[in-house]
């Protein structure tokens, strides 16, 4: 739901990025995104590709890439992954619970970050 | 013939392993560091839309009555409805209008505590927008989270929002009066509470009455 200001925060850093290595042109723009933030990889695309109009960045492609998550159980001590049975896209973020003993009580340990990790530059 | 080519431009990766989100809880470090310096306990309080996030406030003021050493940051989109109801308490307000944003962040709180008078303050509640998606992702860095849900929003809250509960240290079910006439079992809420959240406590209230308020109070562990 806080699609539009991350939008935001990774075009100023795309922008500054090209503007201090003298590019004259962004091609591409990697990001990850953690499968349990509440952030819709397909709108950040789209608030991404719009606010870079009219920039250096225009056209350029904006790659997303799901980083899984990762949970520790207090219940029972499981580490690992989050069930990723269910057909609906967004079973992770609603009654997300312990794939061994179905306990609510786990710790993140991945899967809340939204990274940016590198643009392609023409300079 | 030869062509002499000029050489073209390059094309060159640029690593940056920016977490966007990293930033926040950063900020987040430094306000917590910040608040135990000047020894104030600061409470988040995020809750939905009408939830009764500034019933709630204003009715904790009301029963501790050291409005003198207690300040409330309002979050809210535009207006500052919300922080004149909580200053006729006599409390130190100050309104953060975030303008289109869903949620605070330490960004916004850490610029609130640059500009609010905190000599003597204690206790600063902070009153997050009314949602319960985006705050969950942006800890401020307040000591505790109160989570206040209320039996007009229906029967479902917590098990379609579990994270925000899930990191909740109170857990407030708000308007119980109305429980009846909304067919909402509190009873029902209290049990989903306790799977999300089974050590917590979980609290009844009815704001504007002021039951239950002594309760919060408790749990929260402020002095009267």
């Amino acid at each position: 739901m806080h699609e539009f200001s991350i939008s935001s925060e990774i075009v100023k850093t795309v922008l500054d990025t090209a503007e201090k290595n003298n590019g004259e042109k962004v091609l591409s723009v990697q990001l990850e995104i953690g499968e349990l933030t509440h952030l819709n990889g397909e709108q950040v695309a789209f608030w991404v590709k719009e606010l870079f109009k009219d920039s250096v960045a225009e056209g350029a492609e904006v790659k997303i890439k799901a980083i899984k998550a990762r949970i520790h159980c207090r219940a029972c001590g499981y580490k690992g992954g989050i069930r990723s049975d269910r057909e609906d896209s967004f079973q992770h973020l609603a009654l997300q619970t312990c794939p061994k003993c179905n306990s609510f009580q786990f710790m993140i340990e991945k899967g809340r970050e939204c990274f940016l990790r590198r643009i392609q530059v023409v300079g | 013939m030869r062509i002499v080519k000029s050489r073209g431009s390059e094309i060159f990766d640029i690593e940056l392993e920016k977490d966007l989100l990293a930033k926040n809880r950063s900020l987040a470090k430094e306000n917590r560091e910040r608040l135990d310096r000047a020894n104030i306990l600061a409470i988040d309080i995020m809750g939905s839309i009408g939830s009764g996030k500034t019933s709630l406030i204003k009715a904790i003021l009301k029963r501790i009555g050291m409005s003198n050493s207690v300040a409330v940051i309002a979050g809210d989109l535009t207006t500052t409805i919300d922080a004149e109801r909580i200053e006729a308490e006599g409390a130190r307000v100050i309104q953060v209008n975030t303008g289109k944003e869903c949620h605070l962040d330490a960004n916004l709180i850490h610029k609130a505590l640059n500009r609010m008078e905190l000599d003597g303050v204690k206790l600063l509640f902070i009153e997050n927008v009314g949602n319960l998606i985006c705050p969950g992702e942006f800890p401020l860095g307040a000591h505790k989270r109160l989570v206040i849900t209320s039996v007009t929003e229906g029967p479902h809250t917590l098990m379609k929002h579990p994270y925000i509960f899930k990191e909740a240290d109170v857990i407030v079910l708000n308007k119980i009066d109305l429980a009846k006439a909304m067919k909402v079992n509190p009873s029902q809420l209290e049990r989903d509470a306790k799977k999300i959240n089974p050590h917590v406590p979980f609290v009844k209230t009815n704001a504007l009455s002021g039951m239950g308020i002594s309760k919060i109070i408790n749990a929260l562990r402020l002095k009267t």
